[in-house]
């Protein structure tokens, strides 16, 4: 099964990537960055912490991951044939 | 599953296949694995290989038939003031048939790549994402993947790209610097090959403009916008650091308007090219676009005990002169030289391959585009707020000013002269790649891709 979004055409995600970025609450210190850098609106803050909302349009290209300075995202690659592919990069 | 080879290679992206083809050939037992479905599929890059690329490329990629789309001959800067183009800078040109750069798609390319590896004996197993290394007493021997299995190797090449974990996870290297990224968007547009033909032609257009503009990512700020032409395409970028003056700006949200007014309110765009082109893709990635200026970068170990890093992976990406794929293949093939010495030595300890190491910092065109400080760097434009600083900038990269910059041509110069020397029929074998480069784009590719679907 695969999904396609409006806001992203020619891209497609494959199910089964499960949940390969992951925010741990106690280090994330709340200054946002990873919602000012994912073009895919991975992010939502609640309580003054972020949190994975869902990575249905993520393109795994890490900026939260490398924009998270008290290192609170967890980022590993998804399972091998799921995730975003396309024709066109 | 417990499986042994000599050499695993992690990617087959551009460079993992180089690395793999040069081990399969001399005899090694060779494994890529690859974690998406299609060999290039998740490699997103407004994709332009440098021309010295293809001429110092392994024989087979430079003597080959890859699968490109249009040769650039000419660099077109659009400075923008109001909302409109108020002057230009054509400069910098090559005449037929070089070319400055070549276009491409990630998928063909890298399939095309993937086969060549897979046809000199190489193993390809797509669908597999390498989760972890295996380590005994701090040495690499092998793999696990996202299936349970264990691949043991004597060396692993790790060709995984720019948000590679594997050199994390050997204690090789760190998460990039912020302050090295810049965060992209990209769009493919159907466009005629008439229609392209007509409207750009062989040519990549840049648009520059001030930071209160708003209209592009600001130089300083990022990388203009651009507007690269494939056979029956046209594909677009915009890039902007992550971190501007020591803050994490709202990137996602300028890149999106920053399209929307440039789109809606320059006339070479809405008048010109707007009416021909149909949207067929939008897209993102992060590219350490100056990861190569960063000492600390610099100073990551790219070997270890039982493991060579190379290409995104080790950051030898130089986005700004488009050398991510060349430094991949001329590292990718550094190291499957290395692995082969190394396996035939029985010894594949750090100490041995250090070498991977020192022919790698030896080589002139990949440390002359990473490091060389002298190297244009868009955020010099920044300071003073300084249009004409960045005319002149501009100029100096994507002008002809670039010519002057000896590190860089100096290095390829260096390079051609050595290669003319050492390999007797080379300046035929370069004239013949360009021509076929130029027939194939001319009339479109035919060779046969292996389909993984």
């Amino acid at each position: 099964m695969s999904m396609t979004y409006q806001e992203f055409p020619g891209v497609e995600w494959i199910e089964g990537a499960g949940d390969f970025i992951k925010v741990n609450a106690k280090k994330c210190d709340g200054c946002g960055n990873c919602i000012r850098v994912c073009l895919a609106k991975c992010y939502k803050m609640s309580g003054k912490k972020a949190h994975v909302d869902n990575l249905e349009r993520c393109m795994e290209c890490g900026a939260c991951w490398y924009s998270c300075l008290p290192d609170a995202i967890q980022f590993s690659w998804p399972p091998g044939g799921t995730g975003f592919r396309t024709m066109w990069g | 599953m417990n499986e042994d080879y000599d050499v695993i290679v992690v990617g087959a992206g551009f460079g993992g296949p180089v690395a793999a083809h040069r081990c399969a050939s001399a005899g090694l037992k060779t494994l890529m694995l690859e974690r998406s479905i299609t060999p290039g599929d998740k490699v997103i890059s407004g994709l332009a290989i440098p021309f010295y690329g293809f001429m110092y490329a392994p024989s087979f990629i430079r003597d080959g038939n890859p699968p490109l789309q249009r040769p650039i001959r000419q660099v077109i800067n659009n400075f923008i003031k109001d909302g409109e183009i108020y002057a230009t800078d054509t400069s910098l040109w090559l005449p037929p048939p070089l070319a400055l750069t070549y276009t491409a798609y990630c998928v063909p390319m890298c399939v095309w790549l993937a086969d060549r590896a897979v046809e000199a004996g190489a193993d390809l197993r797509t669908r597999t994402t390498a989760v972890d290394l295996v380590m005994e007493k701090g040495k690499v021997t092998g793999v696990v993947t996202d299936k349970g299995d264990t691949i043991r190797a004597k060396v692993v090449i790790d060709a995984a790209g720019t948000q590679d974990g594997l050199a994390l996870k050997a204690g090789l290297r760190k998460k990039l610097p912020i302050d090295t990224l810049e965060l992209y968007m990209l769009w493919d547009f159907d466009m005629s090959k008439q229609d392209v033909d007509s409207t750009i032609g062989n040519k990549v257009e840049f648009f520059c403009a001030m930071p209160d503009e708003k209209i592009v990512a600001p130089v300083g700020f990022g990388s203009t916008f651009y507007i690269f032409t494939y056979r029956e395409s046209i594909h677009p970028g915009l890039g902007q650091f992550i971190v501007t003056e020591d803050k994490v700006e709202s990137v996602a949200r300028h890149l999106e308007e920053y399209f929307e007014k440039f789109t809606t309110t320059v006339s070479r765009w809405r008048d010109d090219i707007a009416p021909k082109v149909k949207l067929r893709a939008k897209m993102f990635d992060v590219c350490p676009i100056y990861a190569g200026l960063d000492r600390s970068v610099r100073e990551m170990p790219i070997h270890g005990d039982g493991m060579m890093i190379i290409g995104d992976a080790a950051a030898m990406e130089s986005a700004a002169f488009g050398d991510g794929v060349p430094n991949a293949w001329f590292s990718a093939a550094i190291a499957g030289d290395v692995a082969v010495e190394a396996v035939k030595a029985g010894d594949t300890s750090a100490e041995f391959l250090r070498r991977y190491d020192e022919r790698v910092k030896a080589h002139g065109v990949i440390g002359a585009s990473l490091s060389d400080t002298r190297r244009y760097d868009m955020r010099w434009a920044l300071p003073g707020n300084d249009e004409r600083e960045m005319r002149r900038r501009a100029h100096e990269l994507f002008g002809r000013g670039v010519w002057r910059y000896r590190h860089i041509t100096g290095q390829v110069v260096r390079e051609a002269t050595s290669l003319l020397s050492h390999e007797p029929g080379v300046a035929a074998k370069w004239l013949k790649m360009f021509n076929r480069y130029n027939r194939n784009c001319e009339t479109g590719y035919s060779d046969t891709l292996s389909t993984y679907e």
